[in-house]
């Protein structure tokens, strides 16, 4: 047993160790944005795809948003992808295609597979550009956003781009504020450090864009996934794409309002990030592909963030044991744990990270409720390991492949 | 001391000190100070010409006042709505500039000209400069903002802090500053010794351009601006591409990348280390390199040019074309006499105009 924690404390400290090293590049580190002057240039044909499943809530907005935006309207196509939607969705996408003609067409999908995967692969019949830009439907894009996110593509070693997201709702309640801080670490801190440091910046499905014949070169979309945007990421990186993140584009989201929305999302994310787990670790480590070992190192470890979080228990659990049945000394190793524990679980941004990223963001107050993260870590690492055993006995029950939506809390128009 | 009373006394003290750490947090959450949305830039997008626009809007409140000193040949002073003093000048002769019988050497008003106007030489303007026609500076002036409504004309070592534009051509004569933006609806024209960060216009370009010319005038030579290429081919180390070779498609190495003199790329090129264009070669796409980059003479490119670290570019070369608008970007760009840029040039740290080698 003891050398089981031993184990588990090595390899939270590791990733307590990255987040420093993040946080610490952000902080006084070379800044990567290479695209983000890219204002003018000839601009491609480029196909924004809005995955909309049941959205009457949001879809409006976002339709709105994308006709207002700075990109020569004669090359930009919005296809709405209208995924099996039983509430007003396709009216309201059919209202706004005969108000915009040639500017929108809708993909309505009656029947398939579910899950966004799914949805996006049957909507690939309509793109016949090199890039395609994904927004989910409670996105607001900014009038530069398209742009910015097409940018990346002049340089012919990216095959996905990623913008920031910052939440719409924060003021909602203490869940939207708290997720509010913890998009902030991840973006702001995580993933801009990873782009500074050429590791794997992970594309995230939405404010996103992906570059056609790659796509194609890597099979497409994997409509077996719960997390399209990791496995993309990953299956980008073994085929020698580059996945480029763009912190100044940023786009508006909605976060969920409810802590049983919330716990939904996160074990979604975790049981899609454990499959790509399994399905690309070991060939990353090892295998021979393009990838750099820099970024194998990094594409591992974030492979492995949402594995955390029932390590971390099992850790807390072997301390007790072994502290009952008299194993000692074991101060040590209990007080790493208990130190790194909450600074290393992946998903649920170390705190230091978070207070980083509020002053890069020049934000003030709000830095104040950081002391709150712990209610955020709990439910998230409770939840994730609920994932993580649903899926270990998923071949056992007999489990079948679901997707959850994402429940929107915003008034419908 | 009751031990039940000690104990909960006890308990209400661990309670409170558990308690301060929370305070800021409870405080914030109930009081909602930070709790707006993070100000994400939604409208304006960037636009090199936002402030010479917005700063338009306050010229043309001025119309009525500027028709009358136009009309009458006289100059009016006046306060906007925020309270900076504005100087309206209906003919801007040498008097305009006088106080007490003393040129002035600071002029702290927004000045508003309605016709053509020459500014003095060292002055310093600390507010906006407005031009209903044509503006030539006074050499070694500084100038906070300057927007013309024609052509502006910058006088040698002259000095502008935040951002210039001219709806018709604009040229900086040797040794100006150019801090901020210098935008132009027509051309942009610098000379040697100038120091720029962000430029855009319609065609860029740098000193005399004799021996370039007659190429370079030319829309039928621009490198294609074509769809983004598919695919690529990729090098895990340097790669040297002979002079005079013709590579079809997207090329991509993770080493240095020297593409020979007269060769061309159908497509785009990427570095990951140095990238070196040697004289006369031409690529129809984009060059890319997460390094530094030295384009070499009477190069082409069509597409966006990056470098991460830097990039000199040597007279003759033509980046984008007349029909084909590109960006050069990169933190420090050197840029010789001769070169021409077809859209925007943008130097994050300091881009710089150098006489022909």
């Amino acid at each position: 047993m003891i050398y089981c924690l031993f184990a588990i404390v090595a390899l939270i400290s590791i990733y307590t160790g990255r987040h420093y090293g993040f946080t610490l590049n952000r902080l006084f580190g070379f800044q990567r944005h290479p695209y983000i002057d890219i204002d003018t240039a000839e601009w491609p044909q480029v196909t924004v795809l809005v995955a909309a499943h049941n959205e009457e809530k949001v879809i409006t907005n976002i339709l709105a948003a994308l006709m207002a935006v700075n990109y020569p309207p004669e090359r930009m196509l919005v296809v709405p992808v209208n995924d099996r939607s039983t509430d007003r969705t396709r009216e309201i996408i059919d209202k706004f295609s005969a108000e915009h003609p040639g500017r929108i067409h809708a993909f309505h999908r009656q029947g398939g597979k579910g899950g966004k995967a799914a949805a996006l692969k049957d909507a690939m019949e309509l793109v016949e550009t090199e890039v395609i830009l994904i927004f989910d439907a409670d996105y607001i894009p900014g009038r530069g956003l398209i742009k910015q996110l097409v940018a990346p593509f002049f340089d012919p070693e990216v095959g996905g781009v990623m913008g920031r997201v910052v939440p719409l709702n924060v003021g909602t309640n203490l869940l939207t504020r708290l997720l509010d801080l913890e998009r902030s670490g991840g973006y702001q801190v995580d993933q801009q450090a990873r782009m500074n440091l050429r590791l794997v910046p992970q594309h995230g499905g939405t404010v996103a864009g992906v570059r056609l014949s790659a796509l194609r070169e890597i099979g497409g979309w994997n409509d077996n996934s719960l997390t399209e945007d990791t496995d993309l990421t990953f299956r980008l990186l073994l085929a020698g794409w580059k996945t480029v993140y763009q912190n100044r584009s940023e786009c508006y989201e909605e976060v969920p309002e409810t802590w049983s929305v919330r716990i939904k999302q996160i074990m979604r994310w975790a049981k899609g990030h454990n499959q790509a787990l399994v399905a690309y670790a070991f060939h990353l480590l090892f295998g021979k592909h393009r990838a750099t070992l820099r970024e194998r190192i990094d594409g591992v470890l974030l492979l492995g963030v949402y594995a955390m979080a029932p390590l971390t228990l099992i850790g807390w659990f072997l301390t007790l044991a072994l502290f009952y049945e008299g194993v000692a000394p074991l101060h040590g190793v209990i007080a790493l744990l208990a130190f790194t524990a909450y600074a290393a679980t992946g998903n649920f941004a170390a705190f230091f990270e978070i207070a980083a990223a509020a002053r890069l963001d020049y934000t003030r107050q709000r830095i104040c409720l950081l002391p709150f993260l712990v209610l955020g870590f709990g439910v998230s690492i409770f939840s994730v390991s609920r994932a993580v055993v649903s899926q270990l006995m998923a071949p056992l029950t007999g489990a079948q492949f679901h997707w959850d939506k994402t429940e929107r809390f915003r008034a419908a128009p | 001391m009751n031990p039940s009373l000690a104990a909960l006394a006890l308990f209400a003290l661990a309670g409170a000190l558990f308690m301060v750490p929370l305070l800021p947090a409870i405080v914030e959450l109930r009081l909602k100070r930070d709790a707006q949305p993070l100000n994400v830039i939604q409208q304006h997008a960037g636009e090199i010409r936002h402030f010479a626009n917005g700063f338009r809007k306050i010229a043309v409140e001025l119309q009525g006042p500027l028709h009358d000193c136009v009309a009458t040949g006289t100059t009016a002073l006046g306060k906007l709505p925020n309270g900076d003093e504005y100087l309206v000048l209906g003919h801007p002769g040498d008097d305009s500039w006088m106080r007490g019988g003393k040129m002035l050497s600071i002029c702290r008003a927004v000045v508003v000209a309605g016709t053509d106007v020459a500014l003095p030489d060292g002055m310093t303007f600390v507010k906006e400069i407005y031009a209903a026609g044509e503006l030539t500076g006074g050499k070694g002036n500084s100038y906070r903002a300057v927007l013309g409504e024609k052509d502006v004309l910058l006088r040698r070592a002259s000095k502008v802090t935040r951002w210039a534009h001219a709806t018709g051509a604009f040229r900086a004569e040797h040794d100006c500053d150019l801090y901020g933006r210098a935008s132009s609806d027509r051309e942009i024209d610098l000379n040697a010794g100038c120091i720029f960060q962000r430029l855009n216009a319609p065609r860029i370009s740098f000193g005399d351009l004799a021996g370039a010319a007659e190429e370079a005038v030319s829309a039928s030579s621009d490198a294609a601006a074509a769809p983004l290429p598919v695919g690529r081919t990729l090098y895990d180390e340097d790669l040297d591409i002979p002079a005079g070779a013709v590579i079809p498609g997207n090329v991509v190495t993770r080493g240095k990348l020297r593409i020979g003199a007269g060769a061309r790329v159908l497509g785009s090129a990427k570095s990951d280390k140095a990238m070196t264009v040697d004289a006369g070669a031409r690529v129809d796409g984009s060059l890319i390199s997460a390094s530094r980059m030295h384009i070499g003479r009477n190069c082409r490119v069509g597409g966006p040019v990056v470098a991460e670290h830097g990039i000199i570019i040597d007279s003759g070369t033509r980046c984008g074309g007349p029909r084909t608008s590109t960006t050069v970007s990169a933190p420090t760009i050197v840029i010789e006499e001769g070169a021409q840029v077809f859209g925007t040039l943008w130097a994050r740290d300091e881009g710089r105009v150098v006489p022909r080698a």
